[in-house]
């Protein structure tokens, strides 16, 4: 039995989630820019790409990440972050003008550009990796999401290692095993952060939002280290050069998220309330995507480059950010919601459900699929790359457009009942 | 003791009704509320406007709140 003996504060001001949230759809704008007048798109290390693929993870996935951990750790765990205001700064701008400076770096060739990459990325991510980890430690709550959240920080925390020696020696031209060293770092920074804060965070927001039954015990308990033991198994295959270990890693790791997949599906084939959502099918396109991802990797043997390609596509756009997306359109009307209540609001505070107006919603799902769509016509025909530029830009639009009349909703309501 | 159940129901609802629950509930009373997953959002309200409360786990995964007004 827990008696009432929580910190003083427990959920960080609005403007901490928001403000990662607001700009975040920036640079999705900005890696359509750079798809659309970049050369050599169809090599996968050519700067462009580099640049473009670090705009979307680093400056929109991360950005909104890091957002909304630090929202969601008081709800989750019970456990906010220490000095809340400060961690938002110091992780939020350097993150932002490290992002420019990598993207920066990698298109225009420039060593002093990386070098200053590495050190803002390194102070953002430390920041936030350090207050995390505080906030985890001092939690008293005990359930998956916790020990999903400690993995995901501590794959975040190697990912972000060999990200900056990567392009410390990428900048400095030392003599580093680039290839291998850049195999480890994606599967840290998507198979390990990305994939394990998403399975974290499920655990809890699938049932919670979208009336499903719980997640079984045995796979709560048993993916997120298990997704671990697959990730050690691909890094020691990386440093014993074992291709046999490595396919047997990626297996196992697939397996895995393709059990999440389905389970997922299946809990939503199962809820309460079925009425069309457009957050909840934001989400099923992810597990769908998932899904589809696992499928091209395990054809990569007959076209390595094609499907390898096209499973990197559908991971990241398909599956990560059709859930950043989905559960985006929940966290910011919640959090609006949440927070005019809390200032005392009793009367004249929004439904959640006009926050955001849905059908915006709907309109973004359609242009994301069809954003997907166009980036795996890429690999086919070179052209289709100014179709998902337009299709990442005008996400990026809608996006910021959702964003900033959820705030203004927040704003004419407070400023509604001072008068 | 006034009972009250909000498992199944999405975000915000369960928030409200407790709230609402809690402002019609007797000098002295106790609220037992039902909820599938432990609410911390709610603990800080509970606490800013003079409530204390005790959470139990139960068996089959839910949690039981008895929230009273502090004395």
């Amino acid at each position: 039995m827990k008696t009432a003996s929580l910190s003083t504060e427990q959920a960080p001001p609005i403007s901490v989630p928001l403000r990662f949230f607001a700009i975040a759809p920036l640079f999705l704008l900005l890696a359509a820019w750079i798809l659309a007048w970049g050369d050599d798109l169809s090599n996968p290390h050519s700067p462009a790409l580099l640049a473009a693929t670090h705009c979307i993870t680093l400056g929109f996935m991360a950005l909104v990440m890091l957002g909304a951990v630090q929202q969601i750790l008081p709800v989750v765990i019970g456990s906010p972050m220490p000095a809340q205001r400060w961690v938002a700064w110091f992780s939020f701008l350097p993150l932002i003008v490290g992002t420019l400076s990598l993207a920066g770096g990698f298109l225009l060739h420039e060593p002093a550009l990386l070098n200053l990459a590495c050190w803002l990325l390194g102070l953002a991510f430390l920041t936030f990796i350090a207050a995390s980890l505080i906030s985890l430690s001092r939690a008293t709550a005990q359930n998956a999401s916790k020990n999903a959240l400690w993995l995901a920080i501590s794959a975040l925390t190697l990912a972000v290692t060999l990200g900056s020696l990567l392009a410390h020696g990428y900048a400095n031209g030392l003599p580093l095993n680039y290839p291998q060293l850049a195999l480890a770092h994606i599967a840290l920074a998507l198979g390990g952060w990305v994939t394990m804060l998403i399975v974290g965070v499920s655990f809890q927001v699938v049932p919670m939002f979208q009336l499903t039954p719980n997640y079984p015990k045995w796979l709560s308990a048993g993916l997120p280290p298990a997704l671990c033991a697959a990730l050690l198994l691909f890094l020691c295959s990386r440093l014993l050069e074992s291709a046999p270990l490595g396919y047997l890693a990626e297996a196992l790791f697939w397996l895995l998220a393709v059990s999440f997949a389905t389970i997922t599906l299946k809990l939503q084939s199962q809820r309460r309330r079925r009425v069309a959502d457009a957050t909840l099918s934001f989400f099923r396109l992810g597990m769908i995507s998932l899904l589809l991802a696992a499928l091209f990797s395990l054809l990569a043997p007959f076209s390595p480059e094609l499907f390898k390609m096209s499973a990197v596509v559908t991971f990241i756009l398909g599956f990560a950010l059709s859930v950043i997306h989905g559960m985006l359109y929940k966290i910011i009307p919640f959090l609006i919601w949440f927070h005019l209540f809390r200032g005392g609001i009793k009367k004249g505070v929004p439904n959640m459900k006009e926050i955001i107006p849905e059908a915006w919603m709907w309109r973004h799902l359609w242009l994301h699929f069809l954003t997907l769509l166009a980036a795996l016509m890429t690999l086919y025909w070179k052209a289709a790359v100014w179709l998902l530029a337009t299709g990442l830009a005008l996400q990026g639009i809608l996006l910021c457009f959702a964003i900033v009349t959820a705030i203004t909703v927040y704003r004419r309501t407070l400023t509604g009942m001072e008068k | 003791m006034p009972d009250l159940d909000v498992c199944g129901l999405p975000p915000p609802e369960p928030f409200e009704k407790i709230m609402k629950a809690l402002q019609t509930l007797p000098a002295g009373e106790t609220l037992r509320v039902r909820i599938p997953r432990e609410p911390f959002p709610l603990y800080a309200v509970l606490r800013d406007t003079g409530y204390i409360w005790t959470t139990t786990p139960s068996a089959e995964g839910n949690y039981e709140i008895l929230i009273t007004l502090r004395p």
